[in-house]
């Protein structure tokens, strides 16, 4: 390798000597910002910019679709509108409970399957491959596929389960007709679409708990029962906060299966806040009032996501 | 000899073909400047549009004009289409409109007034005749402020349509279109006599989708009508809202006992599915629009179950006597934004005059001229439509579907309670009580109730001679 000596090197202009002294490694203040200029210019972009700019509209009173109507100042009017409309807080206990059933219900499965996965199995790998489907298909694809499944009168499911329930004389099941059947079956399809991603983290942190702790309830003659709530469960801990929380910010905004499966209907029984937010930003175009409720959708779920980790936090903390 | 008669008749064929044919478009110097030219146009599936496409080829050869359509399904087509204008990028240079959205699009400056082009020699052919056009269909589907914004392709009532062989298997004979006798007890009754779900046949596939009684329910809305109330179904003078009453209450009621026919996982059917059960036979009643009875019911290559054995009637009247009087139509509307201007009034021009509107009735297009109504095309390929010419000349009402911009918002929250009625959650009263709170929130929003505001629109569905007025008279 030829190194230049230094009195050979080309003369460097005095303007670019100051640059580098002022933006260049040597000046450790400046210098790591200037390597994260980049990334966070995209991110103000992406991330920052947006939400001011949401902050922006929910304080005016803007409809896209009525150019014609003067953009003023509303202050905080969309918010408090929001919280009059008995719409939104329909749309909001229907989220909470297709949250919190959807996600209680995949946990559980998926820790079952977890669990059993965790023994030697023959074909197991085989069956986890199949097991992983749903996750893997778009949503918009799976939510497609149960549509016509549920077709009234033609799908697959609703021909055999009415072929069974009509010879039983009950008649129909209406899957998606029904108010409570309907959002049920929403349940139904979130739950066979995201169980296999519970399974997948939490077979994960059941790979990662060590076997010390076992051998010695072995040994102690500890039950099975009293091993899972002890040793599995704390120790899974860390795995099921990722999994919940990533799983209830997921289903807080489910939005492609519910608008294929029913559009929120009927009625308005599985109209959820994001479908709520897309008829008024997206058929209404009324982009101030969806913007002041999609940071209170932001909002809600930050909350949720603390709560969930700090009740977690807590709760680990003492049992170390 | 023989060969002498032939060519002597075929003379006089062509020679009367000249005399009775449509006027042939010439082109004008402009329109020829124009080919290499590329226009895209947005349109919802739909068969009036499926036969209209079939004269794109033409189009495009004949003028050098590239016709590029993207289509989009119609439940999805407002939501598209106002994306795209507000945008105002001229990505379409023209789009569908429907009627009930034209006070929308107007309203906002989304579209560009069409009269300059229609008195532009350069750009309009001789023979256009726009005055050919029904005043009530040009001005109902493309009137906003004195200004014409679209041009139709066609407009027609909605209406029902029955199987006249089942009902002649049980025993009576359907009565012919406007007759008083088919009102809405009849048709509760006729549905009743042939229902049998058992053996595959329901008495009335009724629509009660949340997203379509802006459409499906209004007939019965209308029909329940005293003749006092017509004109007061949603809004009064004053624009306050007016739909809480015993009027709606009734006939959401009615609607609503037409459930007794469907079957239990019937509440979110719409056109689609309504439509396919009737089309394999499984119904006895339907509801259809005008300009989709040759597609779904009478094309006998595609509907074989049901074509030829189809009566088309109105809806129904009320208790009182009303009929709906309102229509349905699609025009064209070219986008203030779009960047070839001259090309797409040239194909708005040609694929609505005289020639193509007739032409395209063989396919299941509907007509909105005086000329197609009174053409043989029309006659031999739909002849329901003859018995509406006078009704869309006299009675129909354009506006009964309120020409405000507040429409698509008033017909979901219609759409949204009336199906909450449907499957039981609330009652009819509740829902009518429910429809006017919202409403009245609507119309707020929109501004109708700023003290002093003195430029709200005008009420033109209380004064059907305002409709009346020769196209060419628009602004």
């Amino acid at each position: 390798m030829i190194h230049a000596e230094p009195s050979q090197r080309l003369p460097v202009h005095p303007r670019s000597r100051g640059m580098l002294a002022r933006f260049g490694p040597s000046n450790r203040k400046v210098f790591p910002w200037v390597l994260m200029a980049p990334t966070l210019i995209i991110l103000f972009g992406i991330g920052i910019y947006p939400f001011l700019y949401s902050l922006y509209i929910a304080g005016h009173n803007v409809i896209l679709s009525k150019p014609y109507l003067p953009r003023i100042f509303v202050g905080l009017y969309q918010y408090h509108a929001l919280i009059q409309d008995p719409e939104f807080w329909h749309a909001l206990r229907t989220t909470l409970w297709f949250t919190v059933q959807a996600v209680f219900i995949e946990f559980w499965l998926g820790l079952g399957l977890a669990l059993l996965f965790q023994r030697s199995l023959r074909g197991a790998s085989v069956m986890r491959v199949f097991i992983l489907i749903p996750m893997i298909l778009p949503p918009l694809v799976a939510a497609l596929i149960w549509r016509y499944m549920f077709y009234p009168g033609a799908g697959l499911v609703t021909y055999y389960a009415g072929g069974i329930t009509r010879a039983l004389g009950w008649g129909e099941i209406p899957f998606l007709s029904d108010p409570t059947i309907a959002f049920q079956t929403l349940i139904f399809v979130d739950v066979w679409e995201w169980t296999p991603f519970m399974f997948l983290m939490l077979s994960a942190g059941l790979a990662s708990i060590p076997r010390q702790p076992y051998e010695a309830a072995e040994i102690d003659g500890a039950s099975s029962w009293r091993v899972f709530w002890t040793i599995t469960m704390p120790l899974l801990r860390p795995a099921i906060l990722i999994a919940v929380v990533i799983r209830t910010m997921d289903a807080f905004r489910t939005y492609e299966l519910i608008v294929i499966m029913t559009r929120g209907g009927p009625g308005n029984a599985t109209t959820t806040l994001n479908v709520f937010l897309t008829k008024t930003g997206l058929e209404f175009f009324d982009a101030s009032k969806a913007a002041a409720l999609s940071l209170i959708m932001m909002m809600i779920i930050i909350v949720m996501s603390f709560v969930f980790i700090r009740v977690f936090r807590s709760r680990t903390e003492a049992a170390e | 000899m023989k060969y002498i008669r032939i060519g002597g008749a075929m003379t006089a064929t062509f020679a009367l073909s000249l005399v009775t044919a449509p006027a042939v478009l010439a082109q004008t110097e402009a329109q020829k400047a124009l080919a290499g030219a590329e226009i895209r146009f947005l349109q919802p599936s739909m068969p009036q549009f499926a036969a209209l496409g079939k004269f794109i080829p033409e189009f495009e050869e004949k003028y050098g004009i590239k016709v590029i359509v993207d289509e989009v399904p119609f439940d999805q087509y407002r939501q598209k289409s106002l994306v795209e204008m507000q945008q105002g990028t001229g990505t379409y240079d023209f789009y569908a409109v429907d009627v009930m959205w034209l006070a929308e699009y107007a309203a906002a400056g989304f579209l560009d007034p069409l009269m300059p082009y229609v008195k532009n020699p350069d750009l309009t052919e001789e023979g256009y005749d726009i005055d050919d056009f029904l005043p009530r269909v040009i001005s109902g589907t493309g009137v906003y402020n004195d200004t014409l914004y679209t041009i139709p392709l066609g407009a027609g009532p909605v209406g029902t349509t029955f199987r006249a062989d089942v009902a002649e298997q049980a025993g009576f004979k359907l009565p012919e279109r406007f007759s008083p006798e088919f009102n809405t007890q009849y048709m509760f009754d006729a549905a009743k006599k042939v229902n049998n779900p058992e053996s595959g046949m329901i008495g009335f596939a009724n629509i009660p989708g949340r997203w379509f009684w802006g459409v499906t329910y209004l007939p019965y809305l209308y029909a329940f009508q005293t003749p006092e109330t017509v004109g007061n179904e949603y809004l009064d003078k004053d624009w306050k809202v007016t739909i809480n009453n015993q009027n709606t209450i009734d006939s959401i009621d009615y609607f609503v006992s037409l459930k007794e026919f469907m079957p239990a996982d019937s509440a979110n059917w719409g056109i689609g599915e309504a439509t396919a059960v009737y089309q394999q036979g499984g119904a006895f009643g339907v509801w259809n629009y005008q300009d989709f009875i040759k597609g779904f019911f009478e094309d006998p290559a595609t509907q074989a179950a049901v074509a030829g054995k189809n009566v088309h009637l109105h809806t129904p009247s009320g208790p009182h006597g009303v009929i709906d009087p309102w229509f349905g139509a699609w025009s064209f509307g070219m986008s203030k934004d779009s960047k070839n201007k001259a090309a797409t009034w040239t194909f708005i021009q040609w694929i609505t005059s005289k020639e193509i509107q007739e032409r395209a009735t063989e396919f299941g297009a509907g007509p909105s001229r005086h000329s197609t109504y009174k053409s043989e095309t029309l006659a031999k390929f739909q002849p329901w439509w003859l018995p509406v010419y006078d009704f869309m000349l006299k009675d129909t009402n354009p506006d009964e579907r309120v020409r405000i911009p507040e429409w698509a918002e008033i017909s979901d929250i219609m759409g949204e309670e009336g199906n909450r009625v449907w499957i039981g959650e609330i009652d009819s009263a509740t829902a009518a009580a429910n429809m006017e709170t919202r409403m009245t929130a609507a119309m707020k929003k929109g501004g109708y109730y700023i003290p002093g505001r003195t430029d709200l629109p005008p009420q033109n569905w209380r004064d059907l001679t305002y409709y009346d007025r020769l196209p060419s008279q628009w602004k």
